[in-house]
Parts: C-alpha cells; structure tokens; sequence
C-alpha cells in the first residue's frame, strides 16, 4: 500500500488512536520508519497526546459550588438546632489547632501556679477582687525579689571564683622525686597555701561581701 | 438509568439535595473547560455559574434520551463559550493592538526555558494553557474536550453540532498545531 506525508499527516490521530486498518498501520510505520520529518511529527504528537491525557483536572474555586446553590435554588438551610452553634468544632480537631490550645492551657496554668498555688487549692474568698489584686501583687514583689536574690547570689559566686582564682592556678611543678601520691586530692595544695595570712584576708573580704547579700536572703525567709 | 437522570428527576421533583449534588459532581469539570478554552479563571468562574443558572432554568427540558447528562451539560457550556468569545472578541483585539511588543517578550521568555523544568507536571499544565490559546477556538474545544476532557467523537460531534468527520480532522489539525506550538516553546515529545 503507498503512503506519503500528507496520509501520515491527515491519518495521524486515527493511528494514535488505533482505529486504522492492519494494512493501514503497516504502510504508515513503514513511511515513519523512512522519512525523518514524519518521525518526528509522530513522536512530537504522540508525546503530546499521552502528556495531555496525563494532565489533572484544575480544582475548581472553593466557593464555586456554594455561589451555584445559592444563585439557583437560594441559600442554603442553615443547620437546624444546637448543631448550628457546633459546625465550626471540626475544624478544632487540626492538629496543628490542638497544638496550639494544648500550648495555650499549659501556659494558662503556669501562670495560674505562679500567680497564687495550685487551682485545686483555691477557696471562695480568695476569688474576690480584692483578694486576687493582693495575692498578685504579692507574686509581684515576691517574684521581683527572687530575681533580685539570684542577680545577688550569682554575684556573690562571681566574686567567690574571680577571688579563688589565684589559688586554683596550678602551683609550679615540684622537684623531682617529690610528685604526689597517685590518689591524693588536688584540694590539698590550697590547703597548703605558701601564704595562710593572705588566704585569710581573702576569705574576711569575701564574707563581708557575703554579708551585703545577707538582708536580703533574710528578708525572703 | 444513569445515576446523573435519576438525580435530575429528583430535581425536578424539587429535591434541593439533588441539585446540590448535581452540582457538585459536574463544578469542577465545568470549570475547567471554560478554564482552558478562556485561559482566565475569573472568566472562567463567572461562566462557570452561568452554565449552571442556565441549566437550572432548562432542566425540564432534559430527557435522558438524548444521552449523557454530562454530555447535555457540555454542549450547553460550549455554547456560553462560544457567545463568550464573540462578546470578548473586540475586546481582545483591541487588547493585541495596544500591546503589539508583548507576543515578542513572551516568546523570548519561552523560548528561553530548559526542557527540563518544561516537563515539569504543573509547568506542563500552564505550557498547554498557552499553547492552546494560540489555536483558533475550533481547534481549541476539540483539543480539549477529547485530550483534556476525555470524551469520544460521538460525544464531540453531539456537542459541537458537526459531523463525525469533521470532529476527527479538527482533532487532528488541532494536536498537531498544538505539537508544533509546543515544540517552538522549547517542550520535548515524552
């Protein structure tokens, strides 16, 4: 059977389709075969062909359906009842929404302990007013004066450190034959401080600084 | 009976859920071929709801001999279509003659993007949309509704009002346009 470019053109889709005859089919993949440019439109069609089919419906815009009902058969029927006032619930069961009340109840209760003990413990005279603005001014103050106590204590170890220093630098290396003993401890070279009157001055300095906390630490017990 | 005539005579018995589902179940097909044959999804969406305002007003006339609902429900979009296009018509031409450097900037761009990231699936999707706006709108609906909507040429030739054999050739010139508008673009056969 003769075959040329125009056939192949014109019977392209019948071939891709596979509605053309045996003998049809035979002269057309023999023409293909041969001639380069109907190669080429063959396989440029054919991919084209097999990619469209392959290609997704594009989701229609959320609101479509609903836009259609209502300018067709009018607004929907509103959920009858106590459901009506439910109909936002599932959308609460995403988790990163349950995530985020489950962040927001455990920061609720934190500060509620903070503020005045456990919930558990609450009386009925320690919800008036009047009582709630003392319990959290007191949590005010006693929260403000903890903070103060910690900036103080870690001053005080500060100074304890940077005034120790000295003493903790390793001493120069002893003669030889006179290394420690395996086991002994390293606090016992400051033990046997070449200067004990100097040792002693630090330590006077260091409890008079100590001291300066010390109202402090009495006020808060 | 087809399940699409069962729930149109529940409609017709003035059963809202039917309707509802009737719509549901056809919006998305809908909306694509007016999608792809108007390349706006504004356009797209409005015609979309016209389609199904029209078909609310004409279900009674309806009848499951006549064939597919899905089928009734096309012609009556490719109709809205084709009144679309002629309403828009001035429009676009007045459009391409203010804008006469664009076709010039869009086919350096095209032409200046690798096969590779071309084949990517979405990217695939929006190259079709653009080379389908390039054929004239005979070819177009043809294209789309067999390779994009799927339906066979008895269904085309219902929808399109033309004979069998003229359904085949426009489905024929129009992939092979479509191929070599896409192959000036830079996209590979698969």
């Amino acid at each position: 059977m003769e075959w040329n470019c125009t056939l192949t053109e014109n019977r392209l889709s019948d071939y891709l389709d596979g509605s053309l005859s045996r003998e049809e089919a035979a002269a057309f993949s023999a023409h293909a075969a041969t001639c380069v440019d109907c190669a080429k439109l063959v396989a440029a069609v054919g991919g084209l062909v097999t990619r469209m089919q392959k290609v997704e419906l594009l989701a229609a815009p959320p609101m479509l359906v609903s836009r259609i009902i209502d300018a067709t058969s009018g607004p929907r029927k509103q959920t009858a009842g106590w459901k009506n006032w439910f109909a936002w619930a599932p959308a609460l069961l995403q988790p990163r929404f349950l995530m985020g009340i489950g962040t927001v109840a455990a920061t609720i209760l934190i500060l509620l302990y903070t503020a005045g003990g456990s919930p558990v413990h609450w009386k009925h005279a320690d919800l008036s007013p009047s009582a709630v603005l003392r319990t959290a001014n007191r949590q005010a103050h006693l929260t403000f004066a903890k903070s103060a106590k910690f900036v103080n204590d870690l001053r005080v170890v500060y100074e304890i450190q940077t005034r120790l220093q000295p003493d903790s630098e390793p001493s120069p290396a002893p003669p030889a034959g006179q290394n420690p003993a395996p086991g002994s401890k390293p606090q016992e070279k400051s033990q046997t401080s070449p200067n004990p009157g100097h040792s002693q001055a630090r330590t006077g300095t260091m409890l008079a600084s100590m001291a300066g906390a010390m109202p402090l630490q009495t006020f808060l017990r | 009976m087809e399940p699409d005539a069962q729930l149109v005579q529940e409609c017709l018995r003035g059963d809202g859920p039917s309707w509802e589902e009737l719509v549901r179940r056809h919006a998305r097909r809908v909306f694509n071929l007016c999608y792809r044959f108007t390349g706006n999804a504004t356009d797209a969406d409005d015609l979309s709801q016209e389609v199904f305002l029209r078909i609310y007003k004409t279900l009674p006339s309806y009848k499951a001999s006549y064939g597919a609902f899905a089928t009734w429900l096309t012609s009556v979009t490719r109709n809205l279509l084709v009144d679309h296009y002629r309403r828009t018509r001035r429009d676009r031409l007045t459009d391409s003659i203010d804008d006469e450097s664009m076709p010039q900037l869009e086919e350096k761009r095209s032409s200046a993007r690798t096969p590779d990231k071309i084949a990517e699936a979405g990217e695939l999707s929006a190259q079709i949309q653009q080379g389908l706006a390039q054929l004239s709108p005979e070819l177009r609906e043809a294209v789309i509704l067999r390779d994009l909507q799927g339906f066979d040429y008895s269904e085309i030739q219902v929808v399109l009002q033309v004979p069998e054999g003229t359904v085949k050739s426009r489905i024929n010139r129009g992939r092979i346009e479509l191929a070599r508008i896409l192959g000036d673009m830079g996209l590979r056969p698969a």
